[in-house]
């Protein structure tokens, strides 16, 4: 299968302390990838890195076959990299259309036109509602971003994510601080607007990231752990030392 | 029936009418007064692109203002003969060029260091003003005399009469800002929205946020030059209060009066601040004082403005205003804070 994504021999340091070092990744067009490890392991510094949000120590990021290394965030982007945040981040005084149009407009390459009014044969408008149909937010409509339910805006995350139609999807704990039943629904809906995409996705519950994903890394201490299939990681014994308690059925599967 | 039409329409259509007929019924003082305002409005409406819309607060927008004032004044004074609208291309080019000089530098940073940086630029050109007396006259200025205006069919239509000079500001300032309306209503001018709203989520659904407020400050600029030099065209007189810091805090003063939470805002705060400005010097000489304590009160109580007052849901009923939102919030969030 095709790779669209290889990160080489990456390392970040903040002031002297190493977050990152030696990362070896490679992400296949099409499959879900999980990366998981335990609290403050590097996980969301890696997905910065990647995204362009930081800059890297040492090594290189290639992203379908151009090296990204130090791009800046818009270019990475453009190139078909979108990602979430764990931590909300939309526009909050937005309506939630208005929210899902901007990345519309992006997406349309319409970010620097001054000639036309905005939206003016109402094409951007047809595929924002679609994308706000998709996500099942239709009835929140209008409501300002900042007045949505906290699993609303988790959504209006994943719609700004995917609204760009990206080659790769980043999201970074999409379940963070939702209850059993929200995050039930919050995997079905990533599921559905993914479909055929290639994902990567940071996951705290380990049900859940061993029921989507079809690979997983797994890092400790800025480190890949492991690589391998859910099975593979399971199986793993330096992952099991590391990792036991947390994974599903790691002692008896 | 108003709320059927939607007053704002309505008071703006009455306001248009009144506009018009402003000469015949107004004394001379009162015309000079509203060419002032209009001159003004376009300054404010200028600044409120970077500050209400860009989330932008500079304090030397003043530089800009002054730019335009100087290169219309020395155009008027070295080159009579230059119509009068290419001496008003002159300058949009000039406050242009300088704002993308200005902006390239200071768009980079962000919050004080922006606004402190802008006033760099403007005390350097402050300083240029002052200090290069062979071309500027330095602070004694230099008086210019109003050129007239030629226009194809119409013939030579003179500066000199506070009318015809009314007419021609209206219009200029009418169209400078239709055009900074329009902007905003671009896909352009709503990325210029995203970047005040959440930068780092533009940026991640692939905005550049360089480029974006680099083009709203070089913008702006051309606006903010125009009205610079409409400033010089009517005042008669090219001089350092065109450049200095008193004009760059004109203009936080007129935006944060009117309120920058509406396109119109601006213009309602250059009015009173010019109108209020003027009554009160024709009062006592302490005026300043007087500007000052009003500042205060509005900052502490009236931080969207007289605008906001206008928009506050008790006189929305009197005129029999527009419906809110099922919710009772305001969900256009394209206008400012």
């Amino acid at each position: 299968m095709e790779r669209i994504l290889r990160v080489e021999n990456l390392s970040k340091d903040f002031s002297g302390l190493s977050v990152l070092s030696g990362i070896n990744l490679e992400i296949l067009r099409g499959e879900r990838h999980a990366i998981i490890g335990p609290n403050g392991a590097g996980k969301s510094t890696l997905f910065n890195t990647i995204s362009g949000l930081y800059k890297p120590s040492h090594g290189k990021i290639f992203f379908l076959d151009k090296n990204i290394t130090g791009w800046p965030i818009h270019k990475i982007v453009r190139l078909g990299l979108s990602r979430s945040f764990q931590i909300i981040n939309i526009f909050p005084k937005m309506s939630l259309f208005e929210n899902v149009q901007n990345a519309i407009v992006s997406r349309f390459n319409q970010r620097f036109n001054w000639n036309s009014l905005l939206d003016r044969n109402g094409k951007i408008k047809r595929e924002s509602e679609r994308v706000i149909e998709l996500l099942n937010l239709g009835e929140f409509r209008n409501v300002p971003a900042s007045e949505l339910s906290y699993g609303g805006q988790r959504k209006l995350e994943l719609a700004l994510t995917v609204a760009l139609d990206p080659v790769l999807i980043m999201l970074d704990e999409p379940t963070a601080g939702l209850n059993t039943e929200e995050t039930r629904n919050a995997i079905q809906l990533i599921r559905k607007v993914t479909e055929g995409k290639t994902l990567i996705i940071v996951e705290h519950d380990m049900e859940v990231v061993f029921n989507l994903a079809d690979r997983i890394t797994v890092i400790s201490y800025g480190s890949i752990l492991a690589t391998g299939t859910p099975d593979e990681i399971r199986e793993n014994s330096e992952v099991k030392r590391a990792y036991l308690q947390r994974i599903p059925n790691a002692s008896s599967g | 029936m108003i709320s059927y039409w939607n007053w704002p329409k309505v008071l703006g259509v009455g306001i248009g009418i009144l506009l018009l007929f402003f000469p015949k019924m107004l004394s001379e003082t009162h015309i000079n007064l509203s060419i002032e305002i209009f001159i003004f409005a376009l300054y404010a409406v200028s600044f409120n692109l970077l500050w209400g819309y860009g989330g932008m607060l500079p304090f030397g927008h003043g530089a800009l203002f002054g730019v335009g004032a100087y290169t219309a004044g020395l155009i008027f004074n070295h080159i009579p003969h230059m119509h009068l609208l290419l001496t008003l291309l002159m300058a949009a080019l000039s406050g242009l060029v300088s704002a993308m000089v200005i902006g390239f530098f200071c768009v980079r940073l962000k919050g004080a260091y922006f606004a402190l940086l802008s006033l760099a630029f403007q005390m350097f050109l402050f300083a240029l003003a002052w200090k290069w007396r062979d071309v500027t006259r330095g602070d004694d200025g230099m008086g210019i005399v109003r050129p007239s205006l030629h226009l194809p069919g119409l013939g030579s239509i003179s500066m000199m009469n506070i009318n015809n000079l009314y007419y021609f500001t209206l219009i200029i300032i009418v169209l400078g800002i239709l055009a900074c309306y329009l902007f905003l209503r671009t896909p352009l001018g709503n990325s210029v929205v995203c970047m005040r709203e959440n930068e780092l989520r533009a940026s991640f659904l692939g905005y550049r946020p360089f480029m974006t407020k680099f083009t709203v400050f070089s913008f702006s600029g051309i606006f903010a030059a125009i009205a610079g030099a409409l400033f010089v065209l009517f005042t008669e007189f090219m001089g350092t209060n065109s450049i200095d810091i008193n004009m760059s805090m004109a203009a936080i003063f007129m935006v944060l009066i009117g309120g920058a939470g509406h396109f119109l805002g601006p213009v309602l705060g250059a009015a009173f601040y010019t109108a209020f400005q003027d009554w009160i010097s024709s009062l006592t000489k302490h005026w300043w004082l007087i500007m000052g304590i009003f500042f205060i009160v509005v900052i502490l109580y009236l931080q969207g403005g007289l605008i906001s007052l206008l928009q506050s849901e008790r006189i929305r009923f009197w005129l029999g205003g527009q419906n809110k939102s099922a919710n009772g919030k305001n969900t256009e969030s394209r206008k400012p804070v």
